[in-house]
């Protein structure tokens, strides 16, 4: 399994970057995550997304629509790439903790 | 063109039998003709290589731990041949023990399959993606250990082989690197069906062995049949989608939209993948509104598993196929039904309309949404603007609704007429290329997968795309739709679009068939296909 390291962050992640352990993460870890999106700092506008994927997660077991991020956190899609280079599920969802969504999706 | 010669018996060899090499790939049309300004292929690390499977190729679809020990390695080979064995029994073979021994008895090695393969074609001919390569495996492991002839005779006539742990981790690979598109088994005089072979090995794997790709299996099946969705959504979390795209949708188009659940004796129960609720929530959308425009009493299901159509144990183990094809049968029976109809999903289509017949007793009437579309369209008194769809159309034939179902026509028609600038891939219909998502792919990326099922299974398919929009003007200021009526399929396509970066360089775009339909309908006000959200 492949280890992620990032100062002195170490964590299992899966081929695609995505957390093995969920609930491990903290906010260390969601910055140590974001450095694979080359955001090396998070903004309040960052902890907004970030904060509304990990209640939903934690709600549901499962990431949101992305329509549904957007509406409830009133940013376009255009601005979570501008946010989250990746977009919202392989960048977004990454640093938030989510594991990788599965099915056809 | 290569030139390194790889041995059937190679198989059974330590080690890697070939390496990806980009230069070597077919070159694709302008502005994507030069390998280096595309993405590369993604070497892997060498410690991974040395802990999991022996790859074949560099490419690890999902990657075995090598066995810890001589016993270890011992009980998997037990394992393999006993899986084998049974694979040829009709007690554990009850769907295709026929065709099977067909195929595995009566293959000419006319070799005429070759050219038919778009993953043997576009890899520059690599010997290991032949698509009779690996069914020369299992039809010598077939005369050694299910039907044995004399040892001497079968060295002379089929050739030998052996198990042991490199066969067995590299067959595995191997098995992944065929979408079973089964274009090679329409080309065979004969009629021996490669795919097949492909599908019958991943059984061996997964029934016998417990070996399957975890997207597949235990993130797949397994958590479809107890969450209730290969995505993840329990029947509370799909409730809550759909109302969401139900609100959204009504404050698009100015009229009240609503999901019917659980609704007793309607005429169709609709069963989406619901991997189109959390990505293309516009699809299950516009058959709300369609379903309802044409006066048809219409209902979903909020029952574990009977809001998911998806079920990928049609790609690699009968057994969960039966699992999920029962649960389906069963909801709608119990809602009393008339007909289910399946959404837009092509492995849904075949699993549910064709194979599940082998298990089914007193079914329920299935349909595929091709169907009911054209006859929503062509028979229902709605009013359609054709010229509302203004942009170049093409259709990508989802391989298990065409070739395998034989639904060729209904799509067409629709698009003939609801959409003006439509034009045909060459080839099409049942002769169609598969996107390069096929039997599970399009949700498969870890290790190095995804740049393969970029640069090599799914290369011919781009290859087609562009050549059907090449009247057009190349650049991103025409917008231009490939209508995919499969979730597989769309997501395929979208990772192609995002890895050449097509929608920038040749704007392109994908959608299913139903939301151009509504597109064009005249009482949709605003533009239900909108490209600036796409």
């Amino acid at each position: 399994m492949p280890v992620f390291e990032y100062g002195d962050v170490k964590i299992n992640v899966d081929e695609d970057g995505f957390m093995e352990n969920p609930e491990e993460w903290n906010e260390k870890v969601a910055l140590a995550l974001a450095s694979t999106e080359d955001v090396y700092e998070l903004t309040d506008e960052h902890w907004h997304v970030i904060n509304y994927l990990r209640d939903y997660y934690q709600k549901y077991g499962i990431a949101p629509m992305i329509r549904k991020l957007c509406k409830e956190t009133g940013f376009s899609l255009k601005k979570i790439y501008e946010l989250f280079p990746s977009g919202p599920a392989k960048g977004a969802c990454k640093v938030a903790g989510l594991a990788k969504p599965t099915g056809c999706v | 063109m290569r030139t390194n010669i790889i041995k059937i018996t190679d198989i059974s060899k330590p080690g890697q039998l070939t390496e990806i090499d980009l230069q070597e790939l077919a070159p694709l049309p302008p502005p994507y003709d030069d390998y280096r300004n595309l993405p590369g292929f993604k070497k892997l690390p060498k410690a991974t290589m040395e802990n999991l499977s022996d790859s074949p190729d560099g490419v690890l679809a999902t990657g075995l731990s090598r066995p810890a020990s001589k016993e270890e390695e011992e009980r998997l080979i037990n394992l393999f041949i006993s899986g084998l064995k049974k694979l040829f029994t009709k007690e554990n073979n009850w769907t295709f023990l026929q065709p099977l021994i067909l195929s595995m008895e009566h293959c000419a090695k006319c070799q005429t399959c070759n050219e038919e393969c778009p993953i043997y074609e576009e890899s520059g001919h690599n010997e290991v993606y032949r698509p009779t390569y690996r069914a020369e495996i299992l039809r010598r492991l077939y005369f050694k250990y299910v039907k044995p002839t004399n040892p001497l005779m079968r060295k002379f006539m089929q050739g030998d082989i052996e198990v042991n742990w490199e066969l067995i981790s590299k067959l595995f690979e191997l098995s992944y690197r065929c979408t079973l598109c089964r274009r090679c088994a329409m080309s065979c005089p004969i009629g021996v069906d490669n795919g097949l072979i492909t599908h019958e090995l991943r059984k061996i794997f997964s029934s016998e062995m417990g070996l399957a790709p975890k997207e597949l299996h235990e993130k797949g099946t397994v958590q479809q049949l107890i969450v209730g969705s290969s995505t993840g959504m329990n029947p509370e979390v799909v409730k809550d989608n759909m109302e969401f795209i139900d609100e959204d949708i009504s404050e698009r188009v100015g009229f009240k939209v609503e999901t019917k659940w659980d609704v007793e004796g309607a005429e169709v129960l609709l069963i989406h993948n619901a991997g189109e609720i959390l990505a293309w929530p516009d699809n299950p959308a516009a058959f709300a509104i369609l379903l309802d425009a044409a006066g048809i009493t219409w209902t979903m299901s909020s029952e574990l598993v009977g809001y998911d159509g998806v079920n990928y144990g049609l790609f690699y183990d009968d057994v969960q196929l039966a699992r999920i094809a029962m649960k389906h049968l069963e909801i709608a029976k119990k809602l009393k039904v008339k007909k289910i109809v399946m959404g837009e999903c092509g492995h849904e289509s075949k699993a549910l309309g064709v194979i599940a017949d082998r298990i089914f007793e007193g079914a329920v009437p299935r349909e595929t949404a091709m169907t009911l579309i054209e006859d929503i369209v062509f028979n229902r008194g709605i009013k359609f603007d054709p010229s509302k769809n203004d942009f170049p159309v093409t259709l990508h034939d989802p391989c298990n609704i065409t070739r395998a179902m034989g639904v060729i026509e209904p799509q067409r028609r629709v698009l003939r007429y609801i959409a003006p600038k439509f034009r045909e891939m060459t080839p099409h219909g049942v002769n169609n290329y598969c996107c390069g998502g096929g039997s599970g792919f399009a949700i498969m990326s870890g290790h190095n997968f995804l740049d393969w099922r970029m640069h090599i299974s799914g290369r011919r398919k781009f290859r087609q795309i562009l050549e059907a929009f090449k009247d057009e003007p190349p650049g991103k200021e025409v917008p231009k739709y490939v209508c995919a009526p499969c979730s597989n399929c769309k997501g395929q396509i979208r990772d192609l679009i995002d890895f050449y970066g097509a929608k920038e360089k040749s704007g392109l775009y994908y959608g299913g068939l139903v939301e151009l339909v509504v597109n064009a309908m005249v009482d949709i006000k605003d533009k239900f296909i909108d490209f600036d959200m796409m």
